[in-house]
């Protein structure tokens, strides 16, 4: 019987353990000693190299910098004007509006459309001569602006992030209004006897009683920015020149496109390291708030 | 100015800025409901953002028998993968929080660490498996593949939501002559229903919306679901735009339909997912 209770947990949780061993654990183990070889995916030879792979793609791949350099614009990008305007939207939205959940509808539902659909949406909002944004700009007397953006390397990264804050803003604005409504009524009643204004109002009670909202947000922000791909490889296969490649979509060239398996491998790793760094307090500051 | 009046004007203000943004948010896809629409006569004559001279229905239903084995391919693989996944993370959460585990907390955050690998880390040696075990191309293999990055987040969010329903319940159920299995199936499965409809949409969503690993593991056109699908349309008809448009309208249609329908279990559920 004492038996049955200790063996007991196991079998429930046997299906979900043993699919999550085999298609996350032991690949991406099994990928980080891939990274230590010098291989193409099918030859018999694999070379040990240690830490060559990793070592080339810091020194040697510009593609590479310039992918990791381009997720940090996409992190700072994400953690101040993603998460900005989510929350600017969810303060406005958290007024006593007519329409509010039209509102909030309108601004959440491209995050429920795929990145390939946002990706062929906005590359028609880009064409360069049909195109409504081209149209726009010329129209509010910006013309040298109108340079085809997704096609000029200068600009093509800034021009899919706005699609991507288009398609994401919704995530946080949805997070940041439910930790707004859960915030008491009281401390407000309380300012207002004391003569605050708006401003210390929303600095000093709003944004401390968000803190665990802001917590979640970070984080799920932080580690979205560092996996970024289906919206790049939708509209512009990380071109042109490799101008919008990310940590992902160099890894997908490298270990798909050029065979390349043990650099891929290492690229899968330095973003392993990163999400670990950006993820592991928010797994703590969880699995601490589940103990009651 | 008294108060009154300017709460009025900063009211009318909000909605204006509402509104602007609201036509910002809405505008990309109206174009793409301009272009499905036109003749490509029309659509090589005039910019994408003018309203169509004559309204072509047709394009939707040619559009139509050009992708509808992609959409069918992901109903399938949907259809199959959300309920099993949802059946597989449900037993795990119940062993995590209703069986006196001793390893439960430590199970729980080593199944938590997996939310963070970036599904690039696994291609390779997933491929290598799938290939060994002749599953790379098939359904089943996708949606093994599929199970396995689903269940970090459907433990999350089941175990959650299992760890509020009261110990009392199971005492009684054990009172009542209940064994494990029927607790799980006669109790904690019906109070959990509101989580496990939660999880059926989101799950539904990201396996309808999933890219990256369709795009390695399934490489054959015509087992390829319609993420994927999309794209090879674009590749071999990229000068038919009309199709295209009308493409990803349909595409988009289920996942609208759920969105319209289900939008209060998808943000709430958002939400209790995250906090935990």
């Amino acid at each position: 019987m004492r038996l049955k209770a200790k063996i007991l947990p196991w079998l429930f949780l046997f299906p979900a353990l043993f699919i999550y061993l085999m298609v996350i654990v032991v690949p991406s183990l099994y990928s980080l000693v891939l990274s230590f070889f010098d291989w193409n995916g099918v030859s018999p030879d694999k070379k040990f190299v240690g830490l060559g792979n990793y070592i080339y793609l810091l020194t040697e791949d510009n593609v590479f910098q310039t992918a990791l350099k381009n997720n940090l614009i996409w992190l700072v990008g994400s953690m101040t004007i993603l998460i900005g305007l989510g929350l600017a939207f969810a303060l406005i939205l958290n007024r006593q509006l007519k329409g509010r959940v039209f509102f909030r509808s309108v601004f959440y539902y491209p995050y429920v459309l795929s990145g390939i659909v946002v990706a062929i949406v906005w590359s028609w909002m880009y064409h360069p001569t049909k195109g409504f944004i081209t149209f726009f700009i010329e129209k509010i007397g910006l013309e040298k602006w109108a340079t085809p953006w997704l096609s000029d390397p200068k600009t093509a990264l800034y021009a899919v992030f706005i699609a991507a804050v288009w398609q994401g803003v919704g995530l946080p604005m949805v997070l940041f209004l439910a930790g707004l409504q859960s915030i008491p009524k009281e401390p407000y009643e309380a300012a207002v006897i004391d003569g605050a204004k708006p401003f210390q109002t929303f600095r000093y009670i709003t944004l401390p009683l968000l803190r665990d909202t802001f917590v979640i947000v970070f984080a799920t922000t932080m580690v979205g920015a560092m996996k970024v791909y289906d919206i790049i490889y939708g509209m512009t296969g990380g071109g042109p020149m490799n101008s919008t490649q990310v940590l992902s979509s160099w890894m997908y060239y490298q270990t798909f496109k050029y065979n390349f398996i043990g650099i891929g491998s290492a690229i899968s790793w330095y973003l392993i390291f990163i999400c670990l760094i950006v993820i592991v307090p928010y797994v703590i500051f969880i699995s601490k708030r589940s103990h009651y | 100015m008294s108060a009154s009046l300017k709460r009025k004007l900063s009211n009318v203000l909000v909605y204006l800025v509402l509104f602007l943004l609201s036509v910002i948010f809405i505008m990309p896809v109206i174009f793409v409901v301009f272009t499905a629409l036109k003749s490509n006569a029309d659509l090589s004559a005039n910019t994408f953002y003018s309203f169509p001279k004559e309204l072509v229905w047709s394009n939707f239903a040619e559009a139509w028998n050009r992708i509808k084995h992609y959409m069918g391919n992901s109903l399938l693989i949907s259809i199959v993968k959300v309920p099993l996944g949802i059946l597989v993370n449900a037993l795990a959460a119940f062993a995590l929080t209703r069986l006196n585990f001793k390893w439960a907390t430590g199970m729980f955050i080593f199944i938590l660490i997996g939310m963070m690998v970036p599904m690039q880390a696994t291609l390779v040696p997933l491929n290598m498996m799938l290939n060994a075990v002749n599953l790379n191309n098939t359904f089943p293999g996708i949606i093994f593949v599929y199970l396995g990055f689903g269940i970090p987040f459907g433990i999350l969010v089941l175990r959650g939501f299992m760890l509020a329903i009261p110990r009392d319940l199971d005492e009684a159920a054990v009172i009542d002559g209940c064994n494990e299995l029927d607790k799980f199936f006669r109790i904690i499965v019906p109070i959990a229903m509101p989580a496990i409809a939660t999880l059926f949409i989101l799950d539904f969503l990201a396996t309808w919306n999933e890219f990256l690993l369709a795009q390695i593991f399934i490489t054959k056109e015509s087992m390829q679901p319609i993420t994927a699908g999309l794209l090879s349309f674009q590749g071999q008809h990229s000068t038919n735009y009309t199709l295209l448009n009308a493409g990803v309208l349909i595409s988009i249609l289920p996942v609208m339909v759920v969105y319209v329908f289900f939008q209060k279990y998808l943000i709430s559920g958002m939400v209790g997912a995250v906090k935990g």
